[in-house]
C-alpha cells in the first residue's frame, strides 16, 4: 500500500485522536474517582501525615504563628521515661479487656433471649437502644451524681438495707470497676444491636434441620449458632475494642483520673498533655503511640476473622 | 394488615419527632443569640487615649469606638460581670458583645483566637494558670503599647505579679511589663461553721494546729472535721507548703538560677499535715471531693471547716442552696504560726489579643481601665463578684451581707502566694497533681510523693532550657 504524503498527513490526528480516545477509555474510571480520591487525600491523609509530622517535632504558637522544629525521637525518649505512660497504658489495658469481654458476653446472652422471643422485640431493641443515644456528657454527670457518696443514689438505697454506702469514686480498688459498670451500660447495647443483627440474617433451615435431627437448643447455640456468628462477633469485638482504647468522656466526667492514679487512661493523659499542658509534638506522639496500639488489635481481630470465614 | 399499620404508625411517629427536632433546632438558631446584644452606641466620647477615653463624660461627638467582643467563663461571678457590662453599655453607650463558653472551652477558644489573622475577641479572659504562655508568646498585647500613658491605679491588687511578665527571666515579676488586668480576685479563704464554734467556745482558727484542735472536737459520724480538695489538690495544698514557708520552685536573683525546693523538710511537714486533716478529720470520701462537692458539704452542714475559694461564700448564704444562711465565717486560710499565713492567686486577667487593629485594642482598653475604677468594682462587688481592688474589699467589709467574707478578703491580701508563674506551669502543675493525690490515696509514701515530684519538676525546667540548681536529695 503506498500512502500519499496528504494521506499521511490526514491519518496522523486520527490516530492522536484514536490513543487520545484509547488513553480516556483507560483512564476514565480513575478521572471519575479522582475528585473522591483528592477529597480523601485532603480529609484523611493530609491530616495524619500532618500528625504523624508534629509526633516528631516540637510545635509552638508564637505570636500567633506556629513554629515547627523538628526534634527526631525526642518525644519517643521523653514517653519512655514519663511515669504516667505505664501507668495509663496498663489502666487503659485493664479498661479495654474487661469492657469488651464482659460486653461481648452480655450482649449475646441478650441478643440471643431477644432473637427467640417472640413478642415485643421491637420494644425490647428500642429501650435496649436509649443508652447508646445519651450524649457521653451526660452519662458521666448522670452516674457522678448516682456514685455520690453523700447524695448519690446508689448509696441511698444501700442505706434502706443498713450499708453504709461505698465511696465509689474515691476508692481507688472501686474507681476502675464503677467506670467499667458505666461503661457497661451505655455501650452494651451497640454490641448488642451488632449481634442481634448478625444473629437475625443466620440461616434458620440449619437450626430446624439439627432440631429434626434431636439437637438440643444448647447443642445448637454451641455447635451452629455461635460458629456461624463468629465473623459478626469478630466484627463488633473489632470495633468496641478501638472505642475502648479511646475511651475519654465517661472517665473524664467521673473520676478524672483519680484517685490518685487509679483511672488514669492514656487518651485522658493525652488530652491534658494537648489541652493542659500545651505540648502539641508530645502529645502527637501519644497520640500514634495509641492508634499503633489499636491497629496491632485490627490486624489481630482481621486475622481472626479471615480464619473464622474459612 | 395490622403489621403493615403498626409500620406506619411507626413511620409516621418517626417521621413527626424528626421533623419536630430539626424545627427545635432551627427555632433555637433564629431565638435570640447567645451574645449579650448591647443596644448601638448612642453617645460617642472623644478618644485621645484610651484611659482618657473611658474617663470622659464628654459628650462631644468625634468617633465612637468600635464594639467589643469578650471572652468571658461561665462562672459563679459571671451575673457579676454581666451586670457591671451593662452598666458600661449604660453609661458610655459603647457596645459590649459578651461570648460565655464553659471552662473547659475557654483556653482552646483562646488558643484559636490569637492564630487567626484577626481575633475575633477584643479581650480575653484568662485563668491563673494559662496567661503566661500567653504572655511569655506574645499572644497578648502589653497594656504600655496600646496606651504609653497608661498607669495601674496602685488600690488594684496584682496578686504578686500575676499581671506583669518578665521576658528576660521568663516569669512573672515585680518589674515584668503589664501584659493584663485582673478582673477577678479569686483567692482562698478558711470557711468555718461559726455557730459550732461559738458552741464550743472556740475561737476562729489561726493556724493549723488551731484547725486540728477544733477539727477533733467537731468531728463525728454526721459532721466532718476538716475536708481538703482532692480534686485537684495542688492549690490547697500550695497554700499550706507557703505557710510553712516551703514552694515549689525558687530563683536565686544573684545567679538567676532556678532551685527545685519542692522536696524540702517545710513541704514534708506541710504535706504530713495536709494528709492528716484529710484523712482523720475527712469524709469517707476524702480524697474524691473537688470544689463543687466541697460547697455542697458545707451547705448540708456536713463539714465543719475548709479552704475554699472566697467566691464561694455568697453560696452559703443562698437559702435556695443552702441550710447554713448565717452560720458559716470566714478568715484569712491560716498558717503555721500566727502570723504566716497564705493563700493562694486563683484570679482571671483579661488580656488583649496581639492580632487586633488599633482602634479595636483601644477600644478594649477603654472597657478595662472603666472596669478597674473604684465606682464600678464596688458596683461588680455589690453584683456578687469577686474586686480586684483593695479599697473596694476595705469598702464592703462593713456591707451588712457580704462584709463577713469581704473583711476577710481584705485582710488576706498581704498573704497572698503565686503558683509558679513559667511557661511550663502547666505540666507543673499536673506533676503536683498527680503525686499528691498518690499521697493521699496513699499509693505512695509523702517522702516519694515530694521527691518524685521534685525529680519531674527537675527535670521539666532542665529540659525547657532554664538554669537549674542540682536537686537536693
Amino acid at each position: 500500500m503506498q500512502l500519499t504524503p496528504n494521506s499521511s498527513s490526514a491519518s496522523k490526528p486520527v490516530g492522536l485522536t484514536n490513543r487520545l480516545g484509547g488513553f480516556i477509555d483507560r483512564t476514565f474510571q480513575y478521572w471519575t474517582i479522582a475528585p473522591l480520591v483528592i477529597t480523601l487525600l485532603l480529609l484523611v491523609v493530609y491530616p495524619i501525615f500532618q500528625l504523624v509530622r508534629m509526633s516528631v517535632s516540637e510545635v509552638d504558637i508564637v505570636i500567633g504563628r506556629a513554629v515547627w522544629e523538628f526534634v527526631g525521637l525526642k518525644h519517643l525518649e521523653t514517653a519512655l521515661q514519663d511515669p504516667v505512660v505505664p501507668v495509663a497504658l496498663k489502666n487503659t489495658l485493664v479498661f479495654v479487656i474487661a469492657v469488651v469481654i464482659i460486653e461481648t458476653l452480655l450482649a449475646l446472652t441478650i441478643s440471643i433471649l431477644v432473637s427467640r422471643s417472640k413478642h415485643l422485640v421491637g420494644l425490647y431493641r428500642t429501650v435496649l437502644l436509649i443508652p447508646l443515644l445519651v450524649p457521653p456528657i451526660a452519662i458521666g454527670t448522670m452516674w457522678r451524681l448516682m456514685y455520690d457518696y453523700n447524695y448519690g443514689f446508689i448509696n441511698q438505697v444501700l442505706a434502706v438495707f443498713g450499708s453504709a454506702g461505698l465511696t465509689w469514686t474515691a476508692d481507688p480498688k472501686l474507681a476502675m470497676p464503677s467506670v467499667i459498670v458505666v461503661d457497661l451500660w451505655h455501650w452494651t447495647s451497640f454490641m448488642f444491636l451488632i449481634i442481634l443483627a448478625g444473629l437475625e440474617s443466620l440461616p434458620q433451615e440449619v437450626n430446624e434441620a439439627a432440631r429434626v435431627d434431636g439437637a438440643t437448643e444448647s447443642q445448637i447455640l454451641r455447635f451452629i449458632t455461635l460458629p456461624l456468628l463468629r465473623p459478626t462477633l469478630v466484627t463488633a469485638i473489632m470495633l468496641r475494642t478501638i472505642f475502648a482504647f479511646k475511651v475519654f468522656d465517661e472517665i473524664f466526667l467521673l473520676t478524672g483520673g483519680g484517685p490518685g492514679t487509679a483511672t488514669e487512661v492514656i487518651s485522658l493523659y493525652i488530652y491534658d498533655v494537648f489541652s493542659g499542658q500545651f505540648r502539641l509534638g508530645y502529645a502527637s506522639f501519644l497520640a500514634l503511640g495509641l492508634a499503633l496500639i489499636i491497629s496491632i488489635f485490627v490486624i489481630f481481630y482481621r486475622r481472626l476473622g479471615r480464619r473464622a470465614q474459612l | 394488615m395490622k403489621v403493615s399499620w403498626m409500620k406506619k404508625t411507626q413511620g409516621g411517629l418517626f417521621l413527626t419527632l424528626s421533623l419536630l427536632v430539626v424545627f427545635s433546632f432551627l427555632l433555637a438558631a433564629c431565638g435570640p443569640a447567645a451574645t449579650t446584644e448591647a443596644p448601638a452606641p448612642t453617645q460617642a466620647v472623644t478618644r485621645e487615649s484610651p484611659t482618657e477615653a473611658a474617663d470622659s463624660t464628654a459628650t462631644e461627638e468625634l468617633m465612637p469606638l468600635p464594639p467589643i467582643t469578650i471572652l468571658i467563663n461561665e462562672s459563679p461571678w459571671l451575673a457579676g460581670f454581666e451586670a457591671l457590662v451593662n452598666k458600661y453599655v449604660e453609661e458610655t453607650g459603647h457596645q459590649v458583645n459578651l461570648n460565655r463558653t464553659p471552662f473547659n472551652g475557654m483556653l482552646e477558644k483562646s488558643r484559636n483566637s490569637v492564630q487567626a489573622s484577626e481575633s475575633e475577641f477584643d479581650i480575653l479572659t484568662l485563668n491563673e494558670q494559662w496567661y503566661m504562655q500567653f504572655y511569655a508568646d506574645g499572644l497578648v498585647t502589653p497594656i504600655k503599647e496600646i496606651d504609653p500613658n497608661f498607669e495601674l491605679d496602685p488600690q488594684i491588687i496584682e496578686y504578686e505579679w500575676a499581671t506583669r511578665w518578665n521576658p528576660e527571666l521568663g516569669y512573672s515579676s515585680q518589674d515584668g511589663e503589664l501584659y493584663g488586668l485582673p478582673i477577678n480576685g479569686n483567692i482562698m479563704l478558711f470557711f468555718y461553721r461559726k455557730d459550732l464554734f461559738e458552741e464550743q467556745g472556740l475561737a476562729a482558727p489561726q493556724t493549723w494546729a488551731d484547725v486540728e484542735a477544733s477539727a477533733q472536737k467537731l468531728h463525728s459520724a454526721d459532721m466532718s472535721g476538716y475536708v481538703v480538695r482532692a480534686n485537684p489538690p495542688n492549690w490547697e495544698f500550695q497554700a499550706f507548703l507557703a505557710s510553712f514557708g516551703g514552694s515549689v520552685i525558687k530563683l536565686d536573683e544573684q545567679t538567676r538560677e532556678w532551685e527545685v525546693t519542692f522536696n524540702s523538710p517545710e513541704a514534708l511537714e506541710a504535706l504530713n499535715t495536709w494528709l492528716k486533716l484529710g484523712r482523720e478529720y475527712g469524709p469517707a470520701n476524702y480524697a474524691d471531693n473537688g470544689q463543687a462537692e466541697m460547697i455542697a458539704l458545707m451547705a448540708s452542714e456536713k463539714v465543719a471547716q475548709m479552704v475554699l475559694v472566697g467566691a464561694a461564700a455568697p453560696d452559703f448564704d443562698n437559702p435556695e442552696k443552702s441550710t447554713v444562711v448565717g452560720k458559716v465565717g470566714a478568715v484569712p486560710v491560716p498558717g503555721a504560726t500566727i502570723g504566716s499565713n497564705a493563700t493562694m492567686s486563683g484570679i482571671w486577667v483579661m488580656g488583649i489579643p496581639h492580632n487586633l487593629p488599633d482602634e479595636r485594642k483601644e477600644a478594649a482598653l477603654a472597657f478595662l481601665t472603666w472596669a478597674l475604677s473604684k465606682d464600678a468594682q464596688l458596683f461588680y462587688a455589690q453584683s456578687g463578684a469577686i474586686p480586684v481592688r483593695q479599697d473596694v474589699y476595705e469598702e464592703m467589709a462593713n456591707d451588712p451581707t457580704q462584709g463577713w467574707w469581704m473583711k476577710a478578703m481584705a485582710d488576706s491580701t498581704p498573704f497572698i502566694h503565686a503558683q509558679p508563674r513559667l511557661a511550663e506551669t502547666p505540666q507543673i502543675i499536673e506533676v503536683l497533681d498527680r503525686r499528691l493525690k498518690q499521697a493521699l490515696i496513699s499509693e505512695i509514701t509523702p517522702e516519694q510523693a515530694l521527691l518524685e515530684a521534685a525529680r519531674e519538676i527537675h527535670k521539666i525546667l532542665t529540659d525547657a532550657g532554664y538554669q537549674v540548681k542540682p536537686l537536693a536529695d
